[in-house]
């Protein structure tokens, strides 16, 4: 298998999204970038041509959905090589003070979302055996101050394990699990972090390691500080 | 007592129900079908109330919750849970909104309206109903599996904050159960007779409720999977594949 490979890209408009999205553009492959918001000029927006941008509020999981496929088939893509479904947003807080429209946003943009969308680009998967990648979290074992996005980053880690086996041998299905990172994804979720950011991995070392996750063939990848520190030092392949 | 039960009228919950009434307890239930609670709150003079409401939709459940009588509960039972089997990429994404809708969101939007407005009692317990799939897996049911798994999470994740209000957390994971549910989506051939029967869980339920469990794999078949399920989760996810993706004859939704 040689030549650029077609990758979809969830949630690419900031923070872990946007890096990738960027830096598989620029190593030759057609990227289909998603997000919520509407860009007036995408090429300065990137700042990288073969970057194809297509806005899919996943607050409408069914919808947005729908668009994707619909824009997969619209730019003639025969199959999908590897859909990276990593748009999520959270709310950190007591869960007893957790609104509900935080809850019924964290649930359809973090999980309803990519169980629709995965349903939705299988033919593009299966077409060329291609991968599926679920963006978790370390929060997944259960976080007291992020209830609700705990829940539905352990709803995409239970998600992968029964469709891999029910996928074995038409695309393949991973999860990975990135620690905290300096994104503005905490403030976005109403949390001052404060120094303890500091301690957070930089952002371009998670997406080397998750650059490195999608080429391995492991099942499941948590980036820790040493995955993601020997992924910095780890060589490229077709991806 | 004070007891809320959601998904009350069939299954584990309603037999959940009659167990309370019967131990003379006060109780909420909550259902989309009336299914004879009505005639259960006849027979019982008072101590059961019955909501119908629509767990799918957030105004009808932060309608409900404003409107239940009971100022405050002293057991909340997150019963409530539909299914979808079938090959993932042939079950309709409307239908995987709604199983999610139900499953999850319904209990966490019940579990932050109660206790926002302080409606659960100090030492009061909050019961969710996950599922022995969060051990094992379930091929065939991959976002079903991925709500109760979901759930499981969110129950650990609140344990800690909610014991500082005096309420506690239980999860419950039961293997087959005999409802009609299950009839509906078990693969063709299982037997009915290696479910457990719901009045025989509930009991189990129950007990754990009065005991300081936070979780319960009620049963041995449940225990067995959890063990086989924690040594061997590659192995344990495979045997559910051949045991019910493999014999799969069409999706149920
Ligand atoms: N940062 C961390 O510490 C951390 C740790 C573990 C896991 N993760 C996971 O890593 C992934 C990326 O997070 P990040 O840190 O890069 O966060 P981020 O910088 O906030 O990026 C999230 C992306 O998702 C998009 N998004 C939000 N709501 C959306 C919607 N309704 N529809 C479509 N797209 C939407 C955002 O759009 P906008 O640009 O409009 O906001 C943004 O492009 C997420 O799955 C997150 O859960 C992050």
């Amino acid at each position: 298998m040689e030549g650029p490979c077609n990758i979809l890209i969830t949630g690419a408009t900031d923070g872990i999204g946007l890096l990738l999205a960027k830096s598989y553009a620029a190593r030759g492959h057609r990227v289909l970038a998603t997000g919520r918001r509407a860009l007036d000029d995408h090429r300065t927006y990137f700042g990288v041509e073969r970057i194809v941008y297509l806005q899919a509020d996943q607050q409408e999981p069914v919808r947005a959905a729908k668009l994707i496929a619909e824009t997969a088939q619209k730019l003639g893509w025969e199959n999908i090589d590897v859909a990276i479904l990593n748009a999520a947003i959270g709310w950190a807080g007591s869960p007893d003070q957790e609104p509900a429209r935080s809850v019924q946003n964290q649930i359809a943009i973090n999980l309803t979302a990519p169980v629709c969308i995965a349903a939705e680009i299988a033919p593009w998967l299966f077409a060329q055996k291609g991968k599926l990648v679920l963006i978790g979290s370390t929060a997944v074992k259960g976080q007291g101050s992020f209830a609700t996005y705990a829940a539905t980053k352990a709803g995409l880690d239970g998600l992968a394990r029964s469709l891999r086996a029910e996928w074995r041998g038409r695309a393949a299905v991973q999860i990975i699990h990135p620690g905290p990172t300096q994104t503005d994804m905490h403030k976005k979720a109403g949390m001052s972090v404060g120094l303890a950011r500091r301690l957070f991995m930089r952002p371009k070392r998670v997406v080397a390691a998750i650059e490195r996750a999608v080429r391995s063939r492991s099942k499941r990848v948590v980036v820790t500080r040493s995955y993601a520190f020997f992924a910095s030092k780890s060589k490229e392949g077709r991806l | 007592m004070t007891a809320l039960v959601t998904g009350a009228a069939n299954g584990l919950g309603r037999a959940i129900v009659e167990r309370l009434l019967d131990a003379g307890h006060d109780v909420t239930a909550i259902d989309r079908e009336e299914n004879g609670l009505n005639a259960l709150a006849v027979e019982y003079k008072g101590a059961l109330t019955v909501c119908l409401c629509d767990l799918a939709d957030p105004e009808a459940i932060a309608r409900t919750v404003s409107s239940l009588r009971e100022p405050a509960f002293d057991l909340v039972i997150l019963n409530a849970g539909i299914s979808a089997t079938g090959r993932f990429e042939e079950i309709p994404p409307d239908a995987y909104k709604k199983l999610i809708d139900i499953n999850l969101q319904a209990p966490i939007l019940l579990t932050t309206a109660l206790s926002r407005d302080n409606r659960v009692n100090k030492g009061g317990k909050l019961v969710y109903i996950s599922s022995l799939s969060h051990a094992v897996g379930y091929p065939g049911a991959a976002v079903y599996a991925a709500t109760k798994d979901a759930l499981a999470i969110y129950a650990r994740s609140i344990r800690k904050p909610f014991k500082k209000n005096g309420v506690g957390v239980l999860t419950v994971f039961p293997g087959p159960i005999r409802t009609d549910h299950a009839e509906l989506h078990a693969p063709p051939g299982a037997k009915a007779s290696k479910r457990m029967a719901p009045d025989v869980l509930a009991g189990l339920v129950l007990k754990a409720i009065s005991s300081r469990k936070t979780e319960l794999y009620p049963g041995g078949a449940a225990a067995m999977g959890r063990f086989f399920g924690r040594l061997m989760p590659g192995l344990a996810t495979s045997a559910m594949k051949r045991a019910i993706y493999d014999k799969l004859d069409g999706n149920t939704y």
